[in-house]
C-alpha cells in the first residue's frame, strides 16, 4: 500500500516537471505589487503567463540572483534600485535592454541596459498622536535625535537585511560624512535606538502607530499618504507625517532588467514596456507607494500627503559598490555588538 | 562498538559476504553531499582561514559574541535539560501510577514534530501576544528565554528518555546490597544508581549541546536580533549580505566544534552496555503525599514544557474563526502543500535506500557506522551552502534539493537498521543455516522480517525530518518550490494578526501531516521482541 | 564404525574478554553412529565453537572433519543435514509455532501447506498442538526447547548438535526435559553431540563421555 503510494508519488513529481511553455517568469521583492485587471490585461496582450517569483528583500533578492546564475530562476528581475545596481552589474546577472522604454528619459536614471521603473524616498516617519500627546517637540537635525531627550523613540531597520535600512544608512554617511555618520550611530546606540529585521517588523509591530512603543521609524516618504488611503475611516489629514531631516533622506530608484540567461526575451521585452505604460505608471503608486519614473504621470489625489522632500543624500554609485559590504559591516559592530 | 562485532557476527560462510559494496552508495553519497561541498567551502574561506584573516574575525566584537552565545545557549540548555529531565526520568522510572506507558510513548513526540511548528508553539505561549504571556504580563520579545524555552521543547524529552532507559537497567541487587551494607537511599543513589547512568546521561548531553549548537529553525524564529545563533548567521551572510567567505570559515569552525562533540558522543556510545537487563529496579506505586505530589508536578513539568506549546498552536488555530481557515484553501498554500509532500516522499524513497544500504554495509565496519553520524555533525546551513557553492548548475534543481533532504533524514533510517541488526541474535540465523537455508535464504526469510520494525522506524523519523525541513529549502529551493515550511516563514514575515494567525493555522497543519507520517509509516509496536543478548542466561519457570 | 569424525582439528577462539583462547590444538573424536556423545567443559571454555565448526559455521584453523566418510570441508552448513539446538531456544520471533516447526521442511522443498501439515503432526507428537498458532514468545521456556527440538528432528537431521540446550531452564525442568529428549532422540537413532558443563546431565544422557582439557578431549567413559 504504501509503495503504491509512494509510486505515486514519483509518477506526480515526475510530472511536474514538464515544461512551462509560454510562462514568464519575474523575479521580484515581496513588495511587488501590480493591480490584478492590469496583468490580465497584459497576460491577455503578449500571450504568456505571469509568474512572480517573490525573493524577500529586494538585497536577497540580488543575492538569490548572483546565487543562481548559472541556472537563472527567472527571465526578467523588477526591484533592483540604486543601491544595488552596481552589485548587480559587477556580478554581471543582467542583459542591457535597449528597447524604446529605454530610450525614452525618465525623470530619475538608473543605470545604462536598466529601465527605471519608480522611485521614492527613504526618511523617518513619526506618529502625529504621539507627539502631540507627549509636547515633545520634533527635532530638527540628526544630532538632535541622539539627545537624551529622543531616548528610545527610534526604530530602524538592519542594513544587512533591509533594503530601506540600508538606505537610511546611506543617506547619514551622504548627509553627515563617514566618520561623523558612525559616531552619530554609536550615540543612538546608547540613546536606545532599536533595530528590527526588516521594515514590516518596524512599522508594523514596533512604531507607536501599530501598537508598539517607537514613536519615530525608518520609512517611506509615501507612508503617510498610504496611511490615508487604507485607513477604515474616511480621513483629511494623515496620523503619520515625514521628518525630513539633514542626512536622513535617500533617493531610492527602482527598475526592472533583463536577467542573463534568461529565456523569454519577447515577452520579458513586452513586460518591461508594459510596466513603463501609461496604466501601470499610474497604478504602482497606489500599490507600490512609490513615484512614477515615465513623466507627465498623474498622480493621485492620496499622494499630496506624500511630502517630496527638498533635499536627499545619496552617496555616489561608486562609493556604495566599493564601500557598501564594509559600512554594513562597521554598523553591525557599532550599533549591534 | 568493537566489542557489539566480536560476539556473534562470524566471518566465513556467514552474512552477505559481499557487504562492502552495499557499501559503495552510501559512501559515495556522502562523499559527494557533505565531505566535497566542506572542501569547497574551505576553499571560498581560504582567505579568511589564514591566520590574518582567523585573527580578525576573532576582534570582530560582534562574531565573538555570537560564536559565544551560541556555545553559551546550548551549554545553558544541557544544563537545564539535565536538571530537570532527571528528577522527571527518576518518576517515571521508578514509579507506576495510571498514565505511566502514555507519557513515556508522548516523550516521542517532539522528535516528530518540525521544528518551525515548535518555534510557532513557542511563540503562541509566550510570544508577544502569547496566550501565556498575556496573562502573565511578560514580554519575553528580544530576549533569550523564548529561544532557551524552544530548546528544551526538544531537548528535554532526549534526556527524560534517556535517563528512563538508563535508571531501568541499573540492577536491584547492586542497589540492595548498597542498602543492607548501610547506605541511606541518597548515598545508594550517588554510589550505585549514578555511576551506572551516567554514561547515557553523557551521551545524551552529547547530543543535546549538538543539537542546539547547530539548530537553525528555532534561533532564526525566536532568537531576535541579539540572541540568534552561528547559524543565523551563516544564512545572514550568504542570503542577505553574499558574504561568502566569512560564511564559509564560520560554517567550516561550526563543523570542526560539532565534529568533536560528536566524536566524543561515538566515544561514550561505545561504552553503553546491552540493554534488557534483566533485574531492574521493579516500579512501585506511589506512597504517601509527598510521592504522588512528585508524579503530579513530574507530568505537569512535563506538560508545561513539552505539551503545552502543541497545545496552544491547536487552540488558537481552532479559535482563529473561519476567514483564517480559508488560508488552507489559498492558491498558495495548495502549492505548498503539495511540495511538501512530494519532496517528503522522494526524499524518504531516497533516504531508506542510502540507509539500508549504510547499515548492511556498516554491520563489519566501525568508520561506516560513524560515518553515517556525519549528517548530523554538519548543521543543515553548512550543507547547504556548501552544496549551492559546489554545483552552481544544479542549484536550485530538484535532485539537488531532494539529495539534500535524503542526506539530512538517511542517518535515521541506518541508525535504526543499524541497531536492529545489532540486537539480531546471532542464534537465529545460525539456526536457519543449519535447517537447510542458503545465506541468501537466511537474509530475506529471517534477517528482513526481523529488522522490519526498526526500519519502518527509522523511516518514519525520516519522514518526520523530511516534513520539517527548513534551512536547506531556503537554500536551495527555488522560489516557486515553497513548502508549508518557508510558506509559514513567509506568514511570519509579514505584518499584521491575520497574518499571524494564517501562520499558526498552517503550522498546525505541517504538525498534523507529521503525525500522520509518523502513524503510518510506524503503527503499533507488535509485541515480538527479539531477546536481547544479555538476557540469555535467565531462570524461565516451566 | 565411526558416523562422525574429527581429525588433528585446531582452532582457537575469541574469549569472553575479547582475547584469543585455544579451542582445540589437534582435537581427535570419532563418533559412532545412533550414540549420544557428551562433551564437558566449563562455561566459556568455546565448546560451542566446537559445535559451529562441525555445523560448518565455522572454518577450522587446521585438521578435517569428516561424515560418513566424506570430507565436509567443502560443504556448506545448509547442505549438511545437521540441526543445531542453542540454549537460548533460537526460534524465530516473527513466526508462531507451526511455521517455526516447519521452517527446515520449506527449505527442502516442500510446499508451505504440506510442510505445516507435517509440522502439527509433529506438534501433535510433542503434545503442542494447541500452541500452534501462538507467537514464540508466549510459550514458557520448557515448552520453547521442546518446539526447538522438534523443529530439529521434523527435518531427519543426520546428526544431532545440542549446545546446552537445557542450561537456561530451573533445574526440575531440566531433569523432565532431560529424560523427554533422551526418549526422542533414542526413538529416532539420531546420532547426537551434546555440549555440557553439567556432568550429571552428560552422564544421564550419552553413552559416551569426552572432557575438553587444553585443547584435547580426554575420555571420562
Amino acid at each position: 500500500m504504501m509503495f503504491v503510494r509512494t509510486l505515486c508519488f514519483l509518477a506526480g513529481a515526475l510530472l511536474t516537471f514538464a515544461s512551462h511553455a509560454n510562462e514568464l517568469r519575474v523575479l521580484a521583492h515581496s513588495s511587488f505589487s501590480l493591480p490584478k485587471p492590469l496583468i490580465a490585461q497584459f497576460e491577455a496582450q503578449s500571450g504568456v503567463k505571469l509568474s512572480v517569483i517573490k525573493a524577500g528583500d529586494a538585497g536577497e533578492m540580488l543575492n538569490k540572483l548572483i546565487l543562481t546564475r548559472a541556472q537563472p530562476i527567472a527571465d526578467v528581475v523588477y526591484g533592483i534600485d540604486n543601491s544595488l545596481i552596481a552589485k548587480a552589474l559587477a556580478a554581471n546577472v543582467l542583459d542591457p535592454y535597449a528597447g524604446p522604454a529605454m530610450q525614452r528619459p525618465a525623470l530619475v536614471p538608473l543605470a545604462p541596459g536598466v529601465v527605471a521603473v519608480d522611485y521614492g524616498y527613504v526618511a523617518l516617519n513619526y506618529d502625529r498622536a504621539w507627539f502631540a500627546k507627549s509636547g515633545l517637540a520634533l527635532p530638527k537635525t540628526l544630532q538632535e535625535l541622539a539627545l537624551p531627550a529622543y531616548r528610545n523613540l527610534v526604530v530602524v531597520q538592519h542594513p544587512a537585511t533591509s533594503s530601506p535600512g540600508f538606505a537610511f544608512l546611506l543617506s547619514t554617511i551622504a548627509g553627515l560624512g563617514e566618520e561623523a555618520a558612525f559616531d552619530w550611530w554609536a550615540r543612538m546606540r546608547t540613546n536606545g535606538v532599536k533595530v528590527t529585521k526588516g521594515w514590516t517588523e518596524a512599522y508594523y509591530t514596533e512604531f507607536t502607530r501599530n501598537g508598539g512603543a517607537r514613536p519615530i521609524v525608518v520609512s517611506y516618504a509615501s507612508s503617510p499618504a498610504a496611511e490615508v488611503f487604507y485607513s477604515k475611516e474616511k480621513i483629511t489629514e494623515s496620523p503619520t507625517a515625514n521628518l525630513f531631516l539633514p542626512g536622513s533622506v535617500f533617493r531610492q530608484v527602482e527598475g526592472v532588467a533583463l536577467v542573463k540567461g534568461g529565456q523569454q526575451r519577447e515577452a520579458a521585452g513586452r513586460f518591461i514596456e508594459f510596466l513603463r505604460s501609461a496604466p501601470v505608471q499610474e497604478g504602482l503608486q497606489t500599490t507600490m507607494w512609490m513615484f512614477a519614473a515615465e513623466p507627465g504621470t498623474t498622480r493621485p489625489e492620496v499622494m499630496r500627503h506624500a511630502a517630496e522632500p527638498s533635499a536627499f543624500y545619496n552617496p555616489p554609485a561608486d562609493s556604495i559598490a566599493s564601500k557598501g559590504p564594509d559600512w554594513v559591516n562597521r554598523w553591525t559592530s557599532v550599533v549591534l555588538k | 562498538m568493537l566489542r557489539r562485532f566480536s560476539v556473534g557476527n562470524a566471518p566465513g560462510h556467514f552474512g552477505p559476504a559481499r557487504a562492502w559494496w552495499w557499501g559503495v552508495l552510501p559512501l559515495g553519497f556522502l562523499l559527494l553531499m557533505v565531505v566535497a561541498p566542506l572542501a569547497r567551502l574551505a576553499v571560498e574561506a581560504l582567505p579568511d582561514l589564514q591566520w590574518a584573516g582567523i585573527s580578525a574575525m576573532w576582534q570582530d566584537d560582534y562574531l565573538r559574541w555570537r560564536v559565544w552565545w551560541t556555545v553559551l545557549q546550548a551549554t545553558l540548555t544541557c544544563v537545564a535539560a539535565l536538571a530537570l529531565g532527571l528528577p522527571l526520568a527518576w518518576v517515571l522510572a521508578r514509579f507506576e501510577f495510571p498514565g505511566r506507558v502514555l507519557a513515556l510513548r508522548l516523550l516521542m513526540l517532539p522528535f516528530v514534530v518540525p521544528t518551525l511548528v515548535a518555534a510557532i508553539g513557542v511563540l503562541a505561549l509566550w510570544g508577544p501576544r502569547g496566550m501565556l504571556s498575556a496573562w502573565l504580563g511578560l514580554d519575553l520579545q528580544g530576549t533569550p528565554w523564548l529561544l532557551l524555552y524552544g530548546n528544551l521543547f526538544f531537548n528535554l524529552c532526549l534526556v527524560v528518555r534517556a535517563g528512563v532507559e538508563a535508571l531501568e537497567q541499573v540492577s536491584a541487587a547492586r542497589v540492595a546490597a548498597a542498602r543492607s551494607l548501610g547506605a541511606t537511599p541518597w548515598r545508594a543513589f550517588w554510589r550505585v544508581q549514578w555511576p551506572a547512568i551516567l554514561p547515557w546521561l553523557v551521551s545524551a548531553t552529547c547530543l543535546v549541546f549538538l543539537y542546539c549548537f547547530s539548530g537553525f529553525g528555532l534561533a532564526l524564529i525566536l532568537g531576535g536580533q541579539r540572541y540568534a545563533t552561528v547559524e543565523v548567521e551563516i544564512y545572514t551572510l550568504v542570503a542577505h549580505e553574499l558574504r561568502l567567505a566569512p560564511a564559509g570559515a564560520l560554517a567550516l569552525g561550526m563543523a570542526l566544534l560539532t565534529g568533536a562533540v560528536a566524536v566524543l558522543y561515538a566515544f561514550v556510545e561505545r561504552r553503553l552496555a546491552t540493554p534488557g537487563r534483566a533485574d531492574g529496579v521493579a516500579r512501585r506505586r506511589p506512597t504517601g503525599a509527598w510521592q504522588w505530589c512528585a508524579v503530579v508536578a513530574a507530568l505537569a513539568s512535563l506538560f508545561l514544557l513539552c505539551g503545552a506549546p502543541l497545545l496552544a498552536i491547536v487552540v488558537r488555530a481552532a479559535t482563529a474563526g473561519e476567514q483564517v481557515w480559508a488560508v488552507l484553501l489559498d492558491d498558495e498554500t495548495l502549492p505548498a502543500v503539495w511540495n511538501t509532500l512530494r519532496f517528503s516522499a522522494l526524499a524518504v524513497l531516497l533516504a531508506t535506500l542510502l540507509g539500508v544500504a549504510h547499515a548492511f554495509a556498516a554491520r563489519r565496519s566501525v568508520w561506516l557506522r560513524a560515518a553515517a553520524f556525519l549528517p548530523f555533525v554538519v548543521s543543515p546551513v553548512t550543507v547547504a551552502f556548501g552544496l549551492l557553492l559546489l554545483y552552481p548548475r544544479w542549484s536550485a534543481s530538484l535532485p539537488l534539493l531532494i539529495g539534500a533532504y535524503a542526506l539530512l533524514a538517511y542517518p535515521f533510517v541506518a541508525n535504526a537498521l543499524g541497531a536492529a541488526l545489532d540486537h539480531q541474535p546471532a542464534h537465529l540465523a545460525q539456526v536457519a543455516r543449519t535447517l537447510g537455508a542458503t545465506p541468501r535464504r537466511v537474509f530475506w526469510r529471517v534477517t528482513v522480517p526481523l529488522v522490519l520494525p526498526a526500519l519502518r522506524r527509522g523511516m518514519a523519523f525520516a519522514a518526520a525530518t523530511a516534513l520539517g525541513e527548513f534551512a536547506v529549502t531556503l537554500f536551495l529551493s527555488r522560489p516557486e518550490w515553497a513548502t508549508l515550511t518557508t510558506l509559514i516563514y513567509q506568514r511570519l514575515g509579514r505584518p499584521g494578526g491575520a497574518n499571524r494567525d494564517a501562520a499558526l493555522v498552517l503550522a498546525a497543519l505541517l504538525m498534523l501531516l507529521a503525525l500522520l507520517a509518523f502513524v503510518l509509516i510506524e503503527q503499533a509496536p507488535r509485541r515480538a521482541r527479539v531477546p536481547a543478548r544479555g538476557r540469555g542466561a535467565t531462570n524461565v519457570p516451566a | 564404525m565411526s558416523l562422525l569424525e574429527l581429525r588433528g582439528v585446531c582452532k582457537t577462539y575469541v574469549d569472553a574478554q575479547g582475547g584469543q583462547a585455544l579451542l582445540a590444538d589437534g582435537l581427535d573424536l570419532l563418533v559412532p553412529g545412533g550414540r549420544i556423545v557428551a562433551i564437558l567443559g566449563p562455561s566459556g571454555s568455546g565448546k560451542s565453537t566446537l559445535l559451529k565448526m562441525v555445523a560448518g559455521l565455522e572454518p577450522p584453523d587446521a585438521g578435517a572433519i569428516y561424515f560418513a566418510g566424506q570430507d565436509l570441508a567443502a560443504v556448506p552448513p545448509e547442505r549438511r543435514g545437521f540441526a543445531l539446538m542453542f540454549q537460548d531456544f533460537a526460534l524465530f520471533p516473527h513466526l508462531d509455532v507451526v511455521d517455526n516447526v516447519a521452517f527446515g521442511l520449506v527449505e527442502q522443498g516442500l510446499r508451505r501447506a504440506v510442510a505445516r501439515e507435517r509440522a502439527l503432526q509433529m506438534l501433535a507428537v510433542f503434545g503442542l498442538h494447541s500452541h500452534a498458532r501462538q507467537k514464540v514468545w508466549r510459550l514458557s521456556g520448557g515448552e520453547q526447547q521442546r518446539v526447538a527440538l522438534a523443529r530439529a528432528l521434523i527435518t531427519q537431521p543426520r546428526l544431532l548438535l545440542l549446545d546446552e540446550p537445557f542450561s537456561a531452564l530451573d533445574a526440575e525442568l531440566r531433569t523432565r526435559l532431560r529424560d523427554e529428549f533422551t526418549q526422542r532422540i533414542a526413538a529416532a537413532a539420531i546420532t547426537t553431540v551434546l555440549v555440557t558443563h553439567d556432568e550429571a546431565e552428560a552422564r544421564a544422557m550419552a553413552q559416551q563421555g569426552f572432557r575438553l582439557l587444553q585443547g584435547r578431549l580426554l575420555p571420562l567413559w
